[in-house]
């Protein structure tokens, strides 16, 4: 195995540990094997244990939307986020407007002009009304081409930046969001992003080359590849803007 | 007063929604109540069946009984239901596994199989195969076996005493995809996903209605995105839309029930069901119609009974025998009793003449809170033992 793909198993199987430390008494995860029958046990016992959180999407600009999410993630009850990162920050993306459901349903978070909305993370079954209300979100086209972007992320401004990579090859809008959110919302948890930092946005091909060592990954089988990994998103260290 | 009807045929111009906005206005008050009659249109790609008639009988006696009483438009265009994938999707394999043929010479069961065919072989042409088709619907085009088939139903109509809205008229929506789409956008009815590659739902979720997808990933239009182009630049002129539809499709009109009403007319909703043969409703897509479709059913009857009594007998059965419901099956023999019903009934008709007040207060009875005839009441009332042989205005005005 590569250096490279040794690091993506260590991180892989450290998320993992870090979110179920039970699953790592029973699966190896320094090998790709042991962390692939961890994954399968984690989506064949998914239960009404699990916890989630349903994000509504009604207009999508993915620099606004990155925002937007690590403000959600920023209100989240330490307690509630604890339960929401044993089952992996599940989220459920859904196509539906806010601003049509918030008479029926309470969001934990909405964004400027409702353009999406964050449930607070629950068991499965409480999100079953607005899974049936709406539909889940299709955007198979690939995120759309844009200049790196800078985001201010809510708070009282600071001098934290960190750059956030994306992985576009072979990756839909629709993955980038599951990709992104991940990253992001478990940042947040892990108090590698606060209130009043920056993030520069960046969207490459693939995620080699760059100088700047990752201090967060989203780590997924390569789809070229199903004996190998990849990193389909990333997040620096602290690195000044530029 | 005579009422001021509209029909649709020949509104269209190259300029469609000038044109239906212009319509629009010209039914426009001499008095009576706005009435639009809006059916849902049938695939022009098989014969006409039982479930087919049974929709086009019920629609044309409501209509032509609500003409007296109030300002009626019958809006029923093939043209815009064209643009759904069914239809664009016959034509695609039309030309892919026919190419010349001469549809002229064929009958409406030869292309029906055609249509049988297309269905079973299950496949999905890609949206790009669809696109000259597409392009070439909002130009006035129709594929030479849909025209032949129009032009085979226009003639059953003739010998039905149907009101032809239009069969075989250049009527596009008032609407282009686009400015629909925005028009609901603005007001929260839609959600549009299409910038980002994804679908269109239509949106009434703050009235607890599930989202209803009515533009794919790939651009392709369903008969809801269709119904609204036409729908909703008509809707402002008038006070009442009679939806009529297959009760299969309830969920999706009550979706264009809320969004017709937001824009101001009272909707009313009126399903019809199908006419199941053998005791099984089986869409027309399966074939397997046997003689139970327009051309052999007129050709029987004709050959029987007399012009007149054909078209009368034709709505006793398929509107008072079968009722709105869609428990009875088809049954040829009370059909024949019913033709023989309409010639007795035609026979002993009063010959005195009832006048236009009276024929509309005998009209007016058949409604509940509503603007429009309800063809069930006023066709049962011709049938009951005690009920007075029915006027030769009220025949002649409404069923034959």
């Amino acid at each position: 195995m590569s250096p490279l793909q040794e690091d993506l198993v260590d991180r892989a199987g450290r998320r993992v540990r870090h979110a179920r430390p039970d699953l790592a008494e029973r699966f190896d995860l320094s090998t790709l094997a042991g962390l692939l029958d961890a994954q399968q046990s984690v989506a064949a016992a998914a239960s009404a244990e699990e916890t989630l959180v349903v994000a509504v999407i009604h207009h999508l600009e993915l620099a606004e939307w990155a925002g937007a999410t690590c403000a959600f993630a920023f209100g989240l009850d330490p307690v509630a986020g604890a339960r929401w990162r044993r089952s992996f920050t599940r989220t459920v993306f859904l196509a539906g407007n806010p601003a049509n459901l918030r008479e029926r349903f309470r969001f934990a978070h909405v964004a400027g002009d409702s353009t999406a909305a964050w449930t607070t993370p629950g068991p499965g079954p409480n999100a079953s009304t607005l899974r049936r209300l709406l539909k889940l979100f299709d955007a198979p086209a690939g995120p759309p081409a844009r200049p790196d972007t800078l985001v201010r992320l809510p708070g009282r401004p600071t001098t934290g930046h960190r750059d956030l990579y994306l992985a576009t090859e072979g990756c839909s809008l629709a993955d980038a969001l599951v990709h992104l959110n991940h990253v992001l919302v478990e940042a947040v948890l892990d108090g590698l992003i606060a209130p009043g930092d920056s993030l520069t946005l960046r969207q490459v091909p693939r995620l080699i080359g760059i100088a700047t060592p990752f201090a967060a990954l989203r780590v997924v089988t390569d789809p070229h590849r199903p004996d190998r990994l990849k990193a389909a998103a990333g997040l620096t260290e602290e690195t000044p803007v530029g | 007063m005579p009422a001021v009807v509209i029909a649709d045929a020949g509104v269209a111009g190259p300029a469609g929604a000038q044109a239906l906005h212009d319509a629009g206005h010209r039914v426009r008050p001499a008095g009576g109540r706005r009435v639009l009659l809006a059916p849902i249109t049938i695939t022009p790609s098989k014969p006409l069946t039982p479930s087919h008639l049974k929709g086009l009988l019920w629609t044309d006696v409501m209509y032509r009984a609500t003409r007296p009483l109030a300002e009626v438009r019958y809006r029923y265009s093939h043209t815009t239901y064209h643009p759904t994938e069914q239809t664009l999707g016959f034509w695609e394999f039309l030309d892919r596994t026919q190419g010349d043929a001469a549809y002229q010479d064929l009958t409406e069961q030869e292309i029906g199989d055609h249509y049988v065919a297309f269905r079973a072989a299950g496949e999905r042409a890609a949206a790009r195969s669809l696109r000259p088709y597409a392009d070439a619907v909002e130009q006035g085009w129709v594929h030479p076996a849909s025209a032949r088939i129009l032009e085979l139903w226009s003639e059953q109509y003739r010998a039905l005493g149907l009101h032809d809205p239009g069969l075989r008229a250049h009527q596009p929506p008032g609407l282009g995809l686009d400015e629909m789409l925005d028009g609901l956008a603005a007001r929260g009815l839609c959600l549009d996903h299409r910038r980002i590659g994804g679908p269109v739902h239509l949106d009434l979720t703050r009235h607890g209605l599930p989202l209803r997808q009515i533009v794919t990933a790939d651009g392709r239009p369903n008969y809801l995105a269709c119904a609204l182009r036409e729908l909703v630049p008509l809707a402002g002129d008038f006070d009442e839309i009679v939806l009529l539809y297959d009760p299969e499709l309830d969920p999706d009109y009550q979706l264009l029930e809320r969004i017709l009403a937001d824009l101001g007319p009272t909707v009313r909703r009126v399903p019809v069901g199908r006419v199941p043969i053998d005791g099984s409703i089986r869409s027309a897509r399966h074939g397997g119609w046997g003689h139970h479709h327009a051309g052999p059913l007129l050709t029987a009857a004709l050959a029987e009974y007399d012009g007149p009594a054909v078209r009368l007998g034709m709505r006793l059965y398929f509107i008072a025998v079968l009722g709105p419901g869609q428990e009875q099956s088809f049954r040829p023999e009370l059909l024949r009793q019913c033709l023989g019903r309409a010639q007795r009934l035609l026979a002993t008709g009063e010959s005195g003449q009832l006048g236009t007040p009276a024929l509309a207060g005998l009209l007016g009875r058949h409604r509940r809170d509503h603007t429009y005839v309800d063809p069930y009441r006023l066709t049962t009332s011709l049938l009951g033992k005690r009920a007075p042989a029915p006027s030769p205005e009220l025949l002649t005005e409404v069923f034959v």
